[in-house]
């Protein structure tokens, strides 16, 4: 007992230490302050009517940078949105990987750290990964969100026609009549916009680290976008399909945690390029631009304009020459992972002493993968559990009880 | 059809008045490209689930549930426990974001779309029949927040297919990718908010049995651009001033010959008021008036104007053959077998539609398509009326084929004619070939921006450096291009007259050719007519 409090503290101050070299020497990680909004004030428990409630809170007011608290002023609602999306993000990550080494634990969340430890510190493929189905998924948090009409400011206001001059002076009128005049934009749209303000606001493409985590967000909204759906409907004469109007329908968060993890296992690395944001790569650099091109239309177009290209606008180099340059889909990283077999205290690993594994699979959650080489112990265990379920709307799932013997491994 | 304007036009006052009639077309193209936006918006209202603790009071008309209910998360399964499908309720307020809906914007159509997933041990059906408890109300901008009158109810049938995303293995919780139901469609939207409370009812029969776990439901709503629609009426408005004044002015030239108006001067008449019926901006009066009908009124003003187009172009080219047969030629009655096609085609998509959007009257939220009869009775009148088209077609084909013939056999003789006949047939093949062009090129166009609409509507809209709405000026273009097609046959096909003032080589009182019985003795006025053309045709 003595020795694990001793342990846990020496873990704490040895935490506590790296992180402030760390924040000191590099500044890294900063950007992703905001994870640790998914444990702030339980916001399962808000209601999404209630909005100001969160703002409020002092825990979450201090994972946010200045831009993004400015964010959640201007946007009533979307803090709620941001921490289900969080949420949403930690429960796709522990269920992507619940069968890997790591398996992308989360820490007991206190100030200052990072909701999923020192990991996120090496600019390795699991960080890629976290940013990328952060930032996704607070795309898709805050698209649905508008949908469900908690968020006031995804209305019209970033629709078409921007080049009608916009009337200034009363907004609201001018956002009525644009609502008469046009309908409203897609609420995917201000998805993405408010995600490439809000989740990239850290990161100012200075480093390669920077570029990485601008690169794997992007991407990571990019899925978002290509998974969605159209659909339309027919209204013309009769019903005829003179008329037909069409509309994208937001994907399920399941594929697109699918489809990262994919990207995960053929993730690219990447080296720092001395050409920098230079245009040596025009091609691709056109390529890259065009397929980002509803971001490129940001919110605050006319500002950032220009940054914003040159945030966004550039191209990582492939480690090994021989390899294609990483699209913007794909998750890029530029430091080979730790392992993650033993405690690692500084990098926030815990090992996989203790995990279950399965003897008969060859991939990672088979047993010698997964403890190392360590060896398992072998247990029978006495399961009772539901079984033969059928599922009946709404409310009924009807299940037998079956009580079986399963032998369970667990890693030395 | 004696002669007309058409051929007593010089070529450079023709190349003028088409040039012009281009410019409008261009006009009707552009107004829709950059002035209108997209003829219909959309909104995705994710509905949100409300506890109903009183089941049994749900079709009570004044209790309704809004989004300050009692909501439950239906991803959290202990929440469920206990209850029963009528507990929950759907709730959807149109539209979001605190806005309110304007009376430009027409219409309300109502599309659902159900997220399931997949739960262990469930039996997946690929299609599977819905049953859906709803009811519409309505509230105005001036009304208490709560005010709710009830609009209708109904329950309905709907099916809907689901599969497994990419033939994957089941597994928990993974989505089932499933198809849009349509919920309902509202002729006027009359009112400001339009509230919709829905459930999924089951009993012991079997109702939603193979409903599997519904993650969420959203409501799609699609309704018309109020921009569109005011630039639409703009069009309606200045058109149909149009339209009377010259439908007038050919009315009186035809009323000033001294002959009964030919049949074809009938035709163009009868279309031009079925036009000017399709033309009128009654889309006005639903500002003011609660107008559900409008949009079975709409479909019957477009059925009655393309009816009378189709007709008038059998007609034409019937009169165009060059057979002098009977002395009844001048008559409907001889083009009863062409004319069938057309009124069985008309009379079976009349029905069709009194069938789906005249009970929608009554009832938004019925179609025709969900029971198997209505399906198959929906169907017939559809293929009889393809087959009627079809039918319409061929005799159509038959009958300008037939013509041309006779154009071929007349031209290869027409040197050895004498003056007079030739000139006459000239004018006739003449007045023929003007029309087929136009016809077609008219019809060419109707097509290929058909196609160009289905595409530019089926294509991502990500692009928004794009500031053309294509369909939109699709929409605006075909418009504008099948009045101006009416306006020019009603101008150049009106019979030219003594008072034509281009006809000053024609003489006081030149009179026409009549076709049907064509004076093989021609007099001196006929004379100086027709030597004006031909003066004319070797001028050009």
């Amino acid at each position: 007992m003595e020795i694990t409090v001793v342990t846990v503290i020496v873990l704490l101050i040895g935490c506590i230490s790296l992180e402030y070299v760390d924040t000191r020497s590099k500044g890294r990680g900063r950007g992703s302050m905001w994870w640790g909004i998914a444990k702030a004030g339980e916001p399962n428990n808000l209601s999404p009517l209630s909005p100001g409630v969160l703002y409020m809170d002092s825990s979450v007011h201090g994972t946010l940078r200045k831009k993004q608290r400015r964010l959640a002023r201007e946007n009533p609602g979307v803090l709620v949105a941001v921490a289900k999306g969080a949420n949403q993000a930690i429960h796709e990550c522990q269920y992507q990987f619940r069968n890997r080494r790591w398996n992308c634990s989360t820490r007991n969340f206190l100030r200052g750290k990072n909701l999923f430890g020192k990991i996120v510190d090496r600019g390795c493929r699991e960080t890629a990964f976290i940013y990328a189905i952060t930032s996704a998924a607070v795309t898709h948090a805050v698209a649905r969100a508008c949908s469900e009409g908690a968020i006031e400011t995804c209305n019209c206001d970033y629709s078409h026609h921007k080049s009608r001059p916009r009337i200034s002076g009363n907004t609201a009128v001018a956002g009525v009549r644009d609502w008469e005049w046009g309908g409203c934009s897609d609420n995917i749209r201000f998805g993405f916009k408010f995600s490439r303000e809000f989740v990239d606001t850290g990161e100012r493409n200075r480093n390669l680290r920077e570029k990485m985590n601008l690169h794997n967000n992007e991407a990571g909204r990019m899925h978002v976008q290509s998974q969605m759906r159209q659909e339309c409907k027919c209204h013309g004469m009769s019903g005829s399909c003179t008329v037909k109007t069409c509309w994208m329908r937001l994907p399920p968060f399941r594929v697109i945690g699918d489809n990262l993890k994919d990207r995960f296992d053929g993730a690219s690395r990447v080296m720092v390029s001395n050409v920098g944001n230079s245009h040596n790569n025009n091609a691709h650099n056109n390529k890259y631009n065009k397929s980002n091109n509803i971001i490129s239309n940001s919110i605050h177009n006319r500002r950032e304009g220009k940054g914003r290209k040159h945030k966004y606008g550039f191209q990582l180099k492939p480690y090994n020459p021989e390899h294609k340059p990483p699209g913007p889909k794909d998750l890029v990283y530029y430091e080979p992972s730790p392992g993650f077999c033993e405690r690692n205290p500084k990098l926030g690993i815990q090992g996989t002493h203790g995990r279950q594994c399965n003897d008969t699979s060859i991939g990672v959650d088979g047993c010698d993968l997964m403890c190392c080489g360590r060896g398992y112990r072998t247990q029978m265990v006495d399961v009772v559990e539901r079984c033969n379920c059928t599922f009946h709307w709404c409310c009924e799932v009807k299940c037998e009880v079956c009580r079986t013997k399963k032998t369970v491994h667990t890693c030395l | 059809m004696p002669g007309t304007i058409l051929e007593n036009l010089s070529g450079r006052k023709l190349s003028i008045l088409v040039a012009i009639l281009l410019i409008c077309q261009i006009t009707c193209f552009l107004i829709g490209g950059f002035i209108a936006p997209s003829p219909a918006g959309s909104q995705s209202i994710l509905s949100t689930v409300c506890l109903d603790e009183e089941p049994n009071k749900f079709h009570e008309q004044d209790r309704w549930l809004t989004k300050e209910c009692k909501s439950i998360d239906l991803a959290n399964e202990q929440a469920a426990v206990g209850l029963n499908a009528s507990n929950f309720v759907f709730v959807a307020k149109m539209p979001l974001y605190g806005m309110d809906f304007s009376r430009w914007q027409q219409n309300l159509v109502g599309v659902l779309q159900i997220d399931m997933l997949y739960k262990s041990g469930q039996s997946i059906n690929s299609v599977i029949e819905l049953t859906l408890d709803s009811k519409l109300a309505f509230r105005s901008k001036w009304d208490s927040e709560n005010k709710w009158t009830y609009l209708s109810s109904s329950q309905e049938k709907r099916t809907v297919e689901c599969m497994l995303l990419e033939d994957k293995e089941p597994k928990d919780k993974y989505p089932y990718s499933c198809s849009t139901v349509p919920l309902f469609e509202l002729g006027s939207l009359h009112h400001d908010y339009y509230l919709l409370n829905m459930r999924l009812p089951v009993d012991d029969k079997g109702m939603n049995v193979d409903l599997g776990f519904i993650h969420d439901i959203y409501l799609n709503i699609i309704h018309m651009n109020g921009g569109f629609t005011k630039v639409w009426l703009s069009l309606k408005t200045v058109f149909f001033p149009v339209l009377i004044a010259i439908m007038v002015w050919f009315w009186r030239r035809v009323h000033m010959l001294a002959r009964t108006p030919a049949l074809l001067e009938y035709l163009l008449l009868i279309v031009g008021v079925t036009l000017a019926f399709l033309n009128v901006p009654l889309e006005f009066l639903t500002l003011h008036f609660n107008m559900p009908y409008m949009l079975l009124l709409g479909d019957i003003r477009q059925g009655v104007f393309y009816a009378a187009l189709l007709s008038f172009w059998i007609i034409f080219a019937g009169e165009h053959m060059l057979i002098k047969e009977t002395p009844h030629k001048n008559s409907l009655r001889v083009y009863w077998m062409h004319l069938s096609g057309i009124l069985v085609g008309c009379l079976s998509l009349l029905i069709f539609d009194l069938c789906e959007r005249g009970v929608q009257l009554y009832n938004p939220f019925y179609s025709i398509w969900v029971t198997p009869i209505g399906t198959n009775l929906a169907l017939s009148f559809i293929i009889l009326a393809g087959i009627s088209a079809g039918i319409y077609f061929i005799f159509l084909c038959y009958m300008i084929w037939k013509a041309f013939k006779n154009i071929s056999i007349k031209k290869s003789v027409l040197p050895s004619m004498s003056t007079v006949r030739r000139l006459h047939y000239e004018g006739i093949i003449y007045r023929f070939n003007f029309l087929m062009l136009a016809t077609v090129v008219c019809a060419a166009v109707t097509i290929i921006s058909f196609i160009l609409s289905q595409i530019a509507e089926g294509q991502n809209k990500w692009d928004e450096n794009m500031e053309l709405e294509v369909s939109s000026a699709l929409f605006t273009g075909v418009y504008g291009m099948w009045n101006i097609y009416i306006f020019a046959m009603l101008v150049l096909y009106a019979p030219s007259h003594k008072q034509w003032p281009t006809d000053t080589i024609c003489g006081d009182n030149g009179e026409e050719v009549e076709f049907s019985r064509l004076p093989t003795d021609p007099c001196p006025n006929e004379i100086s007519s027709l030597t004006s053309f031909a003066s004319k045709v070797s001028m050009d």
